[in-house]
């Protein structure tokens, strides 16, 4: 038992989880999207009706921000944060030459954190991609040289302006855009539901005079 | 220094490590501003809800900010004072003990200290949530039938208590022209 949970606080894939943005902050909204409502319903201070409401509403708004990120802004800043940073602020330096796109340098960054050297040259001459060529052939020999050795570069500069981007792109997406498309959404959503009905039912006006008082 | 070095540092030190508080409290930061501008933007809510909406918009980010770095850190802490017997462990087991931390956060001390803390600042504040000042004017009237009554206290009574109207209302002759003897 010990060594299971030693095993998973150790583990080489959710180290990549949490070091890279996009996957940490999507399962941080997941998280939101079950936490929030579930203290909602847990409130004895609330009628059920009015906590069902604003369950399903906080519910909507974590899924609608969680759709909206990555639909929109994962692919648009991941890519064009790359591009920005290789073509105008590091000019084609600090080992951005040798990647065309981000995903050519997720790749290499997965093989350059796989401790063996073995296992990591083994992955690289086995994968090919979809017209049959070597992944190893995309390459070029700088590349591959980093990867024989034991600790090969990986290129900080370029992760960073990844991540950097991602950042931007997470903020801008989860704070100011998500709020505006859920805004639109969540309300017709609610009505679908029956939810928004429900609300509006709930009695306005219900004064009782207590003459025994 | 110019900008373009502050983005290389930025790269850098994200490139180097990148921790899983950095970005959930950025996006608290900049949530806990924007959403409760929105809020005051939207034209059809009534202003006392839009101001209590925002307030507890933006109570619930300036929560959720101290929340994320101290779960985050306090989980990075524990990995380090446990695994302190290789580095390379120990500084994965500390990231990923932070994306815990900072998960927790999210599901749990985040939900739970906004559900406690949120509803008696308002309150102390001064603020009451639109539902409460609904259920407020909604609750029983008593009406205190037991306790005597104080005396009404009338000015000029015998004026008031004189409720006969005069005899010239019931007058049937003409009020107006030349009057010749009586009344």
């Amino acid at each position: 038992m010990i060594s299971a949970v030693k095993n998973f606080i150790t583990s080489s894939q959710l180290s990549s989880i949490a070091q890279n943005t996009t996957q940490s902050v999507a399962a941080e909204t997941t998280l939101k999207s079950i936490g929030r409502p579930g203290f909602i319903l847990i409130d004895k201070d609330i009628d059920s009706d009015t906590k069902q409401y604003a369950a399903a509403k906080e519910f909507l708004y974590q899924a609608t921000c969680l759709a909206v990120y990555m639909a929109l802004i994962v692919p648009v800043f991941k890519k064009g944060g790359f591009q920005i940073a290789k073509k105008y602020i590091f000019k084609n330096t600090e080992g951005f030459e040798h990647f065309k796109d981000v995903k050519e340098y997720m790749h290499y960054r997965k093989l350059a954190d796989n401790p063996s050297v073995k296992n990591r040259m083994s992955t690289l001459n086995k994968e090919k991609l979809i017209d049959n060529t070597s992944i190893r052939d995309k390459y070029n020999t700088t590349l591959q040289k980093e990867l024989e050795k034991q600790n090969p570069d990986k290129f900080v500069y370029v992760k960073g302006a990844v991540e950097l981007s991602n950042i931007i792109g997470s903020v801008l997406g989860l704070a100011i855009l998500a709020p505006q498309v859920s805004h639109a959404f969540i309300h017709p959503a609610l009505k679908a539901l029956g939810l928004e009905h429900k609300k509006d039912k709930l009695p306005q006006n219900d004064i009782k005079i207590d003459a025994k008082a | 220094m110019a900008i373009t070095d502050i983005i290389k540092k930025t790269c850098k030190s994200l490139g180097e490590n990148n921790k899983p508080t950095y970005v959930v409290m950025a996006i608290a930061a900049v949530k806990g501003i924007c959403r409760p501008a929105f809020t005051m933007m939207d034209k059809t809510e009534n202003p006392e809800t839009k101001k209590y909406t925002a307030l507890r918009e933006g109570l619930t980010e300036v929560i959720a900010i101290p929340a994320y770095w101290i779960c985050g850190e306090l989980a990075g802490k524990i990995a380090k004072k446990t695994f302190n017997g290789s580095e390379a462990l120990a500084k994965r087991a500390e990231t990923n003990l932070m994306f815990i931390g900072v998960c927790t956060a999210a599901l749990f001390v985040i939900p739970g200290l906004c559900s406690l803390a949120i509803k008696p600042i308002m309150n102390k504040i001064g603020f009451k949530s639109p539902h409460d000042i609904q259920n407020e004017n909604n609750s029983k009237k008593n009406i205190d039938i037991k306790s005597p009554a104080t005396p009404v206290q009338l000015e000029n009574t015998a004026q008031k208590f004189n409720i006969y109207p005069r005899m010239s209302t019931f007058t049937s002759k003409p009020q107006t022209g030349l009057r010749v003897g009586g009344l």
